[in-house]
């Protein structure tokens, strides 16, 4: 790790006394950001799982990890929890340096894995109560099975669960503890369509109340509808960056317009690409209003119709493909 | 590494009641500890009801074959309870996330490994007790006031060692599919030559040399001294517990140094800086 993490706004007047290291912990900016990661880097032998990433999560936030398998988003999820050690960058999590996993920084995140961790033996109530227990401030397990929509199967050992209740189960885990950030590692993975609109439905509750949340996915959709913004990786970096819309928009924000040919001189605009095909003519722009308005105008005179009009804009789908395309 | 407050010694007794909770609901580990012992202790013991051995300890002399048999299968019993099912409840726990799970929680991963090693050892000495509860009306095996501190001091410290030691084993292996192989290889053949089922008067000087290297005939032979009758010096049998506690602490060094809390290669030392931040 290299030296220099910010720890917040310790005033520079109180140096190197028990003072200062009390006063650094009182001033874990509540206001800064939730999550900043800067030319993380992390090498498994000699793959390089994480290969410069820089991150931003806003408190409050819900932010998705949107990558193919094996892009990286667990390995950066493991780091930012806690569970491993970045080979090089500056990883602040609330204000902690999650490589130490401090207990305050423990007491303040919730965790939903990837892959299972349930006591086969202990009921849906017990292991509720009995892993929140250890939290300043745990949320009421009644409460949480609510929440989660296992209210009614309190005293059902988790060995007997569905596999989706199984995940919720997970997911009630994570949020017992009353935290302000929340990792969802694949939280919906393997679900049906219904109880991931459910499990949809509880995140963007969580969210509401103001929990901030990391989400990896990949699922587009996931991303599109829960995600303030998103986040694509890919071969260990960064290659895209924005909210939901916009990302799908790309970097510079192009709609396609497209109408049946009317066979006339038409006032098309002087520096688009105009492709005529299949007796349609369609042009790329990013002022779709600027460049609309003339044909609008020039229907309009002759009261005739742009038959066929569609406006559209590159799906997130689009452009998750192209560039995970690129980068593989 | 700060004094634990006492919200953490709550945290600790809320998750020993668990693990004793889990322990009674599986019933694997329950049979493996209360009716497996127990068998052997009904069949030996009916079988060889008017036998006489050699008395372990200093007393020397002949005693009963119930008299010597009931520590002794005990202390297999008490292995069983604190050494193999922390070997393979570790393991598994692990294998199944829940060490990862603990990890990521503020529940200080000593206060967990914790309750498990309290858990065993209670269950241990649960074993041992329900097992005099059954010999001494059945067999009649005679309980020593003299000794029976000594014997109790020595079954807990033998309890807390063997559990020790199967933390280090669960932490040794890599998948609990290794863990039960590994607790029985190194444990059975022990048994043998430590004296757990026979009393070892016939052995060659060379086998009782190698069992004197392990903890489990310093165990079985503290413990057994003390049901002898005429034993000196209360019973205390200061050399065994020395050995006893000196594998304890070795154990709790390895674990401590190699732990890892996902199956695998983990981070090793992850314990150690645990229990330090705790």
């Amino acid at each position: 790790m290299t030296q220099g993490r910010s720890r917040g706004n310790v005033p520079t007047m109180i140096t190197n006394s028990l003072e200062a290291a009390v006063a650094e912990r009182r001033h874990r900016p509540a206001d800064g950001p939730a999550i900043e990661v800067r030319g993380l880097r992390k090498a498994y032998g000699s793959t390089q799982a994480l290969d410069g990433v820089d991150l931003t999560v806003r408190r409050g936030e819900l932010l998705a990890v949107l990558g193919p398998n094996g892009a990286g988003k667990t390995t950066l999820v493991e780091i930012l929890e806690g569970h491993r050690s970045a080979s090089d960058g500056e990883v602040t999590v609330l204000g902690f340096d999650p490589a130490d996993r401090e207990r305050a920084f423990r007491e303040r995140i919730g965790i939903v894995t990837q892959e299972e961790g349930l006591d086969p033996l202990l009921t849906v109530r017990e292991s509720v109560e009995l892993y929140s227990a250890a939290y300043p401030d745990p949320r009421d397990a009644g409460e949480v099975l609510a929440l989660v929509g296992l209210a009614d199967r309190p005293d059902v050992r988790t060995a007997a669960l569905s596999g989706g209740q199984r995940r919720r189960l997970e997911l009630a885990l994570a949020i017992a503890g009353n935290p302000e950030l929340i990792f969802l590692d694949e939280p919906t993975t393997g679900f049906d369509p219904a109880a991931r609109r459910h499990s949809w439905e509880l995140i963007a509750g969580l969210r509401e109340l103001g929990t901030t949340i990391l989400l990896t996915t990949h699922y587009l959709d996931e991303a599109q509808h829960l995600a303030d913004r998103v986040v694509v990786v890919a071969g260990g970096r960064v290659i895209a960056e924005g909210t939901p819309e916009s990302l799908g928009a790309g970097d510079a924000p192009e709609a396609l317009i497209s109408f049946r040919d009317p066979g006339t001189a038409l006032p098309l605009p002087q520096d688009a690409e105009v492709e005529r095909r299949d007796g349609r003519i369609a042009f790329r722009t990013s002022a779709p209003t600027r460049d609309l308005a003339p044909l609008v105008a020039w229907a309009a005179e002759r009261d005739a119709e742009l038959d066929g009009l569609t406006v559209t804009r590159p799906s997130l789908e689009d452009v998750y493909l192209e560039l995970t395309k690129e980068s593989a | 590494m700060t004094l634990p407050s006492s919200s953490d010694l709550a945290l600790l007794r809320r998750w020993i009641a668990a693990r004793v909770k889990l322990l009674l609901r599986n019933p694997r580990s329950s049979f493996f500890t209360f009716a497996f012992p127990l068998l052997f202790l009904v069949l030996f013991n009916g079988l060889n009801g008017d036998t006489r051995v050699a008395a372990i300890g200093p007393a020397g002399g002949k005693v009963a074959f119930a008299q010597f048999y009931t520590p002794s299968i005990g202390i297999f019993g008490l292995t069983m309870a604190c050494y193999t099912s922390v070997i393979v409840g570790i393991s598994t726990a692990r294998d199944m996330g829940l060490l990862k799970r603990v990890r990521g929680t503020p529940l200080p991963m000593g206060i967990y490994i914790g309750s498990w090693l309290t858990g065993a050892v209670l269950s241990g000495l649960a074993a041992v007790l329900l097992m005099f509860v059954v010999a001494v009306p059945v067999f009649g095996v005679d309980v020593y006031a003299s000794t029976l501190p000594a014997a109790i001091v020595t079954l807990v410290l033998g309890a807390a060692s063997l559990a020790a030691l199967g933390l280090a084993v669960a932490t040794l292996a890599r998948t609990a599919d290794q863990a039960l192989p590994i607790a029985q290889f190194t444990f059975l053949p022990l048994s043998f030559i430590s004296g757990v089922f026979y009393p070892l008067d016939g052995a060659p000087q060379w086998l009782v040399t190698v069992a004197n290297i392990f903890p489990l005939k310093h165990i079985v032979d503290a413990f057994d001294a003390c049901f002898v009758p005429g034993t000196p010096n209360g019973g205390w049998s200061w050399g065994d517990l020395a050995v006893i506690a000196i594998w304890g602490i070795a154990g709790l060094r390895v674990a401590s140094r190699r732990f890892r809390w996902e199956p695998g290669a983990g981070d090793p030392g992850a314990l150690r800086a645990a229990i330090a931040r705790a």
